[in-house]
């Protein structure tokens, strides 16, 4: 199914070692290249573990086992360094929390030049040029936001600016999690507008994370359920959503809240009538 | 009619305008329903209903008496009628008090009212147990504090508290928007549940349109502190729908 893999982790299995407990186990997941991959559940279920696990974020104390294949190598088997080389600009991550992504008193500009002068040799001037591209590629202006702090912006522009700064060291993988949960729903279907954009133009995989499952069926190409600490289910939006075989994919389906169905309120209207 | 605003204008600063003329009536047992993204004015609205914020252009009556911040005396009668729920529960309830002391402050504060839900001569304790069974949690939970509880169950003591009064208008902001998607559900089959026993009047402030379809028999969108749209539900895919309104249908529409 899976034309050819970028990433594919297997059997990961993580244990916080200070509670003694199983936090996630049985992962297996895997991502192709140019696919949108959406992973989804409800808090604590493991979602964003899975995702940290895979850029080493994760807290010391947790223990990982298991095997995560990066093109091909052991992204949790090399050194930090490899680690970072190998990642870096591999791999882009978006935090839910659009607040963190950029310092407050740095101003945008001058940490992307810094973000992509680690992982690029080049001069300032061509790190401002490729910064103020990716700006205006997500719809930015982008003099204005590269001359701004974080807090000068609106949250769906920071979120852009995020992106943007990923965008930068062309990534094969962009993690989203949570991506647009702060935002609210025109901007953030504006930010969700632009990762499709920006997937159609580089051909880069993405990594959906979100609870919302109406968000995973619309944008995503296959999606994961996840529900404590395992995947319980896994296929195309359409299956998921109507032919899920799990218990607890049906109670999410259960939950999703529609909108009132066109021809049910044509129906109505022309009995009243 | 219960709640009439007319002409309300809202103006923080010179530059900043946070509502622009909005006219609006609610009648007694409706659910409306308020949609728009960040800084439309939707919450500036809840704070003038409520009485925490001043305004100077317009009116706002409820059952005929018009709702001005500074005279306190007629505030306190008017915000027994009117309660309100927040998105953040966790800074709702106190994190000091175990949960049935922050779920009898409001009935300590109007010592003179006593529900028609609750018999006579109640101790504290069952009162706070009968408050926990109405919005389905465990009796066993008046004794813990609010750390100890998940966002759903915060947020379902914080319904307890504001329908402990029983209020003729529940204003919601947000309620939902931190929580799970199944817990979503369950709070606001909550809220319908307890609009259809006690007949109050929700106003259900949201961006999420499809929470309000489920909820709210009637919407307002609001942009940039205009009005927009105001329909019933049923009239969602009229052609006459503002061009905003159509898009956060389209952003929400599932098919």
């Amino acid at each position: 199914m899976v034309k050819s893999s970028l990433i594919s982790i297997q059997d990961l299995r993580i244990t916080s070692q200070s509670a003694e407990k199983v936090l996630i186990s049985n992962v297996n997941l895997e991502i192709g290249k140019g696919e949108i991959v959406g992973l989804i559940g409800e808090s604590g279920s493991g979602k964003s573990l899975t995702a940290r696990a895979v850029m080493r974020l994760l807290p010391p104390d947790m223990k990982v086992s298991g095997k995560i294949f990066y093109k091909g190598t052991d992204v949790l088997a090399v050194n930090p360094k490899e680690h970072r080389h190998l990642l870096g600009s591999g791999i882009g991550m978006i935090f839910q929390d659009y607040r963190g992504s950029f310092t407050p008193f740095i101003k945008i500009g001058n940490q992307m030049i810094e973000t992509i002068r680690t992982h690029y040799k080049m001069t300032k001037n061509e790190a401002k040029s490729i910064a103020l591209t990716v700006l205006e590629e997500m719809g930015l202006e982008s003099k204005r936001v590269y001359d701004s702090y974080s807090f000068q912006l609106s949250g769906g522009q920071v979120q852009r600016a995020a992106i943007a700064m990923s965008l930068a060291l062309k990534p094969d993988l962009i993690i989203c999690d949570e991506m647009t949960t702060a935002l609210d729903v025109m901007s953030g279907e504006r930010v969700l507008d632009y990762i499709d954009q920006i997937r159609n133009k580089t051909g880069c995989s993405v990594l959906m994370i979100t609870h919302d499952l109406a968000l995973a069926y619309k944008r995503t190409d296959r999606m994961y359920v996840m529900n404590q600490g395992e995947i319980v289910e896994e296929g195309l939006p359409e299956q998921i959503r109507c032919h899920h075989k799990h218990p607890y994919t049906k109670k999410l389906c259960s939950c999703l809240l529609a909108l009132p169905a066109k021809k049910s309120i044509q129906k109505k209207r022309a009995y009243s009538v | 009619m219960s709640l009439v605003i007319e002409g309300l204008s809202k103006q923080y600063t010179k530059s900043i305008q946070a509502l622009k003329h909005i006219s609006l009536t609610v009648s007694d047992g409706e659910s409306i329903g308020i949609v728009g993204e960040s800084g439309s004015g939707k919450s500036t609205l809840a704070r003038i209903l409520l009485g925490l914020e001043p305004y100077k252009e317009g009116s706002v009556t409820y059952k005929g008496k018009l709702i001005v911040p500074k005279n306190r005396s007629s505030l306190r009668a008017y915000r027994k009628s009117v309660q309100m729920i927040f998105q953040d529960s966790t800074s709702t309830l106190n994190p000091k008090l175990p949960i049935w002391k922050s779920l009898l402050e409001p009935l300590d504060n109007y010592k003179e009212f006593s529900p028609s839900f609750l018999e006579q001569g109640l101790t504290k304790l069952e009162k706070a147990e009968k408050l926990l069974e109405i919005v389905g949690l465990d009796k066993e939970m008046f004794s813990r504090y609010p750390v100890e509880l998940s966002g759903g169950q915060k947020q379902r003591v914080s319904i307890a508290r504001a329908i402990s009064l029983e209020p003729s208008l529940l204003v919601c902001d947000e309620p939902t928007a931190s929580l799970d998607m199944t817990i979503q559900v369950q709070i606001l089959q909550l809220l319908k549940e307890l609009q259809r026993k006690t007949n109050m009047t929700i106003l259900f402030i949201s961006h999420d349109i499809r929470a309000v379809a489920y909820l709210c028999e009637r919407m307002i969108v609001l942009k940039e502190g205009l009005m927009v749209d105001e329909f019933k539900m049923a009239d969602i895919y009229h052609s006459d729908r503002h061009p905003y309104t159509k898009a956060l249908i389209k952003a929400a529409s599932i098919d």
